[in-house]
């Protein structure tokens, strides 16, 4: 086949939708099968520009014949093709759109992985618009009532945080994934999901939060049997202690090997930064208790 | 008749004539009217006994069984060490006291036969008489003698054994002194000497807990083969952790899983379903085309077309 085709099948479907004095109604139904055929071809040809055009097209075609399903399959294949193009910000808007065509659908779950897709190609490229689209996603399932589907979506988002370097916002992810995961009883996941919050929060030199982040953990009874409760005590009685040695052991612990990988590389790395500054703030919080006493 | 029976009957019947065993006989009365001779056998025969055990574990192989007849050593020698004072006390005995009164009766009736006989023998011939006098006379300073005690020799010999005692009941090997005895080993303490455990009176010398070689070896090998287990318990203990949390993940994942399952069930269902009312009527439709009565007409018709192509030919 040559690239001819495709263009003639283009250009022959666009007469088709074209309003014009002699055609007063498009005819969408053969037109979207032309640029279906069409966009189909430019694949082939790989002659992606043009396939992404033909796609987007055939995606207006069906929703004009009301099936957004096909619409939405269409918008998802026009985004492939955009990422492959760099496009970020049509790749973007049209896995937006395709999530919407989903929900048009009363379809929650294919909406939701259409934003994880669009999330996970731009993630290097536009990381504040991942998260949003991770949010977004995460968002949905919830609403939808399965929020297991969306654990990875957290922890991809939270890995997207530390890659940002903005720590409280991971750590706050991770806890809303604990609590998706309580909600589901999934104990193991919303265990490992704490101990990743403290530890980051450890990471961030934020060694109070971390504490207050222990306790409220603490109340949990699955947290509290667990062996990450164990694994998080430790650990924070290495870091009052400002022992490197036991800090660098408990990170090679197996509770701590088995968190995400980012957060594992955060653990290893974090002995290494100055404790002293920590004990500084340690001792204020240590003096403002004894003004508590005092009072 | 099992060799059990015969061993059995073979005891029941030497049981019975022990009376006529000589040999038996002389070592039960042998020593019979000493306490110190008896108790003395008693001491020899553990003393044999220790030393056999002794030798048997010298040449045993497995640890745990010399051990426990080191043990047992051991424990014969307290046991003796214990009884030397009392063979102490019995050697210095001058007078057998009970049994004194018995040989005295003993050898008043033989006395008494015996000067009978000789008055007898003196009627029959002055000669013979004075022999048998003199022969009297000093069988009369002989049980006399008896009467009175041990002789002094033998008093000597008796305390000169009791003596050799101690020194033969500490050289029983026991295992423990071993080959290093010069070196300073644990200085016992003796300060509670009311308490005794097994353990002979005389001083705890320097060298009574010393390792051995042996036992320092042992100890050794199983400090070492703690230290392995220990190890080999670490890594099996990560990789259970590592188990373990690909087990949850599993449940966690198949948790999941569950939910898209039941959907699928669902709509294979409906499917299932339309594709069943689909044939149904498909059949219907089918055997209607087909049925005879359409079939019939179709021959028919077709004989009719055949007749007029052949009439119009």
């Amino acid at each position: 086949m040559s690239a001819s085709d495709p263009n003639k099948l283009i250009s022959k479907a666009d007469k088709l939708t074209r309003l014009s004095l002699t055609r007063w109604n498009a005819d969408w139904k053969s037109a979207t099968v032309l640029y279906e055929q069409a966009a189909n071809g430019f694949r082939v040809a790989r002659d992606y520009e043009n396939a992404k055009i033909a796609y987007e097209k055939a995606s207006k075609g069906q929703e004009m014949l009301a099936s957004p399903w096909d619409a939405a399959k269409h918008l998802e294949s026009a985004a492939a093709l955009a990422k492959d193009l760099s496009n970020w910000q049509e790749v973007g808007d049209f896995y937006r759109r395709a999530s919407e065509l989903y929900m048009e659908c009363g379809r929650p779950q294919p909406a939701s992985d259409a934003l994880a897709k669009g999330a996970r190609a731009l993630e290097d490229s536009k990381p504040e618009e991942a998260i949003q689209l991770y949010t977004d996603a995460c968002t949905i399932l919830e609403d939808d009532g399965r929020e297991q589907m969306a654990f990875d979506l957290y922890r991809a988002a939270t890995n997207v945080y530390i890659k940002l370097e903005k720590y409280t916002d991971a750590a706050s992810f991770m806890l809303r994934l604990g609590l998706a995961a309580d909600k589901c009883n999934a104990t193991n996941s919303q265990c490992k999901a704490y101990l990743s919050a403290i530890v980051i929060y450890l990471y961030a030199h934020d060694f109070k939060q971390a504490q207050q982040c222990y306790n409220d953990c603490y109340q949990i009874d699955a947290f509290l049997r667990s062996d990450q409760n164990r694994c998080a005590s430790k650990l924070l009685a290495a870091y009052t202690d400002g022992d490197v040695e036991e800090i660098k052991r408990i990170a090679q612990s197996s509770a701590i090997s088995n968190l995400d990988h980012v957060v594992v590389l955060l653990e290893r790395e974090a002995p290494t930064i100055d404790l002293s500054t920590h004990k500084v703030s340690l001792h204020s919080y240590n003096r403002s208790l004894d003004l508590y006493d005092k009072i | 008749m099992s060799v059990v029976d015969i061993l059995f009957r073979v005891d029941a019947i030497c049981h019975k004539y022990e009376k006529y065993d000589i040999d038996k006989q002389r070592e039960l009365n042998a020593y019979g009217d000493d306490v110190f001779a008896r108790l003395y056998a008693a001491v020899e025969d553990a003393i044999q006994t220790a030393f056999n055990k002794s030798e048997a574990a010298s040449t045993e192989k497995n640890r745990a069984t010399a051990a426990a007849l080191n043990a047992e050593v051991r424990r014969t020698k307290g046991r003796l060490m214990d009884e030397i004072p009392k063979l102490r006390k019995l050697a210095n005995k001058k007078k057998d006291q009970i049994l004194k009164w018995m040989s005295v009766l003993d050898d008043f009736a033989f006395l008494h036969f015996a000067l009978c006989l000789g008055s007898m023998l003196s009627l029959a011939s002055n000669n013979g008489s004075k022999v048998l006098v003199a022969f009297q006379d000093d069988k009369i300073k002989y049980y006399h003698e008896q009467v009175k005690g041990l002789t002094k020799e033998d008093l000597a010999i008796r305390q000169d054994l009791v003596l050799a005692l101690p020194e033969r009941i500490q050289a029983l090997p026991d295992g423990i002194t071993g080959a290093a005895i010069q070196t300073s080993g644990w200085n016992a303490n003796s300060s509670q000497p009311q308490i005794k455990f097994d353990s002979p009176e005389a001083p705890l010398d320097s060298a009574y807990f010393q390792q051995s070689e042996e036992s320092s070896q042992f100890r050794q090998e199983y400090e070492m083969r703690r230290m392995k287990q220990d190890e080999g318990l670490d890594i099996i203990s990560e990789g259970l952790d590592t188990l373990k949390n690909l087990a949850s993940d599993m449940n966690e994942e198949l948790d999941r899983q569950v939910p898209l399952m039941d959907e699928i069930d669902e709509k294979v269902d409906r499917a299932a379903a339309d594709v069943r009312n689909t044939n149904v009527r498909l059949k219907k439709t089918l055997t209607e085309i087909r049925s005879s009565r359409n079939f019939c007409i179709d021959i028919i018709l077709i004989c009719v077309l055949l007749g007029i192509l052949i009439a119009l030919k």
